[in-house]
């Protein structure tokens, strides 16, 4: 549904995307993740047809962002960043200015409207000016703008900045219900949104992708993390075994119960399956073995440690 | 054509919606009628429209600048323009859309100012077809403003560096139209240049059709003086794309 090839960007001097490549299959809900400035929002100023790129390719369901501007612009729907809006205007004016404007036939429009209201909530604000709306009205008035025409590829930027977290928690449940009709592509900065909404991260950094696949995928990338074990018997006896006969996995004391320990053993990604080995240790020394688990890295841990270790080159360089 | 009109009506609601039509309606319509009536209705003078057109030229420079001023800025400083230009609207449609509302919007201030000719006509004889020619010559006339001040408008975010500029660029044009300055250019300039200059200004045109008589040259001049900064314009809002 998206195609982009070695996209850029620059703002005069400011290289904003240095040549960015991916692709969107339809159905996909995609996160575009990284830190403020990293050219999230250019990226889909892009695709939108709002700017133009200074090289590279872009299209969106098969037409070129810059030779079919008005086509790829008829695919799309647009939740702008800080969602600007006509606040002079009511709410159901503005949906079909939008309506009209986007060549919602004349039948269809009222049917798209209500559809476009009952989606996102606002049979309750309907008649009032935009002006007066809260700022979680509002997002949704803007995500409404954006699906009235029923665009196969929805592009959301920011779409939950600047919410409380009962808007965020409520625009949220909108944005998955719109996933499962739509092609989704949304920006943000908060990890969490991504872990909620989306079924493909693409991290993007300094305007380069930095990492692009499945939440698990990235994870799994992560070098992995350790074992945490919870064992009954004495402490020193399980140190010295496990630094003789696990000689790869070096441990440390987390945490001292009343009657138990629970260590950590630090897992290279080379080394083979520790649990068996750990296991058959503490049979062989009749500890008591209360839980045995991996930890689990986040997507927050991948974020960091991709866009972290960058910042820091930056610095040094 | 279907884009150009959807954008028109939005726009031209929009004057009607914000406080700015009422304001700038009511106040046109003061000075205007105050100052022409002031002439026109003294004993013994003759039932003309003259003073009233003659009034136009100073009170559109005054007040168009503050009515075109918002047209881009706002956009762009609301953030509405992401909108706008991310619709599957030409940039040429979205210029001529705001252009034509804000013509219709000044036809119907300028439609509001026909009680003073009813009024000449009601206690003197008034020739008709020459005010028609003359209220059509100052739309016309109006739009070059606007045309001019749109321009300014969709060069920067900031409303008042947008009417300075308009403002600016009116008085030139007006300058270019006195014949006292350009006398004085031709003992500077060649005469070519001066007769360029002399040509550029609207307001050369506005004194003989505002008489009335309406010549195709005139009405060709001002179809290419609009054509050129509404051109002008869209070409902004490209390049707008371009840069970021």
């Amino acid at each position: 549904m998206i195609e982009v090839e070695r996209l850029e960007k620059s703002y005069g001097f400011a290289r904003a995307l240095k040549g960015i490549s991916f692709s969107v299959q339809k159905g996909e809900v995609v996160g575009f993740l990284g830190p403020n400035g990293a050219g999230k929002s250019t990226t889909m100023k892009i695709l939108t047809g709002y700017l133009l790129p200074s090289g590279g390719q872009a299209a969106v369901g098969g037409f070129d962002v810059v030779e079919d501007s008005l086509e790829v612009r008829r695919r799309i729907g647009y939740l702008p960043e800080s969602t600007p809006l006509y606040g002079d205007m009511r709410v159901d004016d503005y949906l079909m200015f939008c309506a009209e404007i986007r060549g919602v036939p004349r039948g269809r429009r009222k049917g798209a409207i209500q559809r476009a209201i009952d989606l996102c909530g606002l049979e309750r604000v309907t008649g009032k000016d935009i002006v007066e709306l809260s700022k979680g009205y509002r997002q949704r008035v803007g995500l409404a703008q954006a699906i009235v025409h029923e665009p196969p590829v929805l592009i959301l930027d920011e779409p939950t900045a600047g919410l409380d977290p009962n808007q965020i928690v409520e625009v949220r449940k909108l944005i998955a219900r719109l996933g499962a009709e739509y092609t989704v592509v949304l920006s943000t900065h908060i990890l969490q949104e991504v872990e909620k909404s989306c079924s493909r991260v693409i991290i993007v950094n300094q305007g380069e992708i930095v990492a692009d696949g499945s939440q698990e995928e990235l994870i799994k990338s992560l070098p992995a993390g350790g074992l945490i074990a919870c064992v009954r018997g004495p402490e020193a006896q399980v140190l010295s075994q496990c630094g003789e006969l696990l000689p790869g996995c070096p441990v440390t004391v987390l945490e001292r119960g009343a009657n138990a320990v629970v260590y950590r053993l630090q897992v290279g990604s080379g080394s083979a399956p520790v649990e068996e080995a750990f296991a058959r240790l503490v049979v062989k020394n009749g500890w008591d073995l209360l839980e045995l688990k991996r930890e689990r890295p986040t997507l927050e841990d991948v974020f960091r440690s991709l866009t972290l270790q960058a910042q820091l080159e930056a610095m040094h360089a | 054509m279907r884009e150009t009109l959807v954008v028109f009506r939005r726009e031209l609601k929009s004057y009607f919606l914000s406080p700015i039509a009422y304001v700038f309606g009511i106040l046109f319509l003061v000075v205007v009628l105050y100052f022409a009536s002031l002439s026109s209705l003294v004993q013994g003078s003759q039932a003309s429209m003259q003073p009233f057109f003659g009034l136009l030229p100073i009170v559109f420079l005054i007040f168009l600048p503050a009515l075109t001023m918002r047209l881009w800025a706002e956009e762009r400083k609301l953030g509405t323009i992401e909108l706008l230009m991310t619709f599957p609207v030409r940039s040429s449609q979205l210029v001529l859309g705001k252009f034509t509302a804000a013509l219709a919007y000044l036809a119907f201030v300028l439609v509001l100012t026909l009680g003073l000719p009813l009024t000449l006509g009601a206690y003197g004889r008034i020739d008709w077809p020459p005010v028609v020619g003359a209220y059509t010559a100052s739309l016309l006339f109006a739009g070059s403003f606007v045309a001019v001040g749109m321009f300014w408008s969709s060069v920067t975010r900031d409303q008042i560096i947008a009417m300075l500029l308009s403002f600016g660029s009116l008085i030139v044009l007006y300058a270019l139209g006195y014949p006292v300055l350009i006398e004085l250019l031709a003992g500077w300039l060649p005469a070519v240049v001066v007769d360029l200059l002399n040509g550029i200004s609207p307001y050369k045109y506005f004194e003989s059709i505002a008489r009335g008589i309406i010549d195709t040259r005139d009405v060709v001049y001002f179809a290419c003086f609009c054509g050129f900064f509404l051109y002008a314009n869209a070409l902004v809002l490209r390049v707008r794309r371009l840069k970021g």
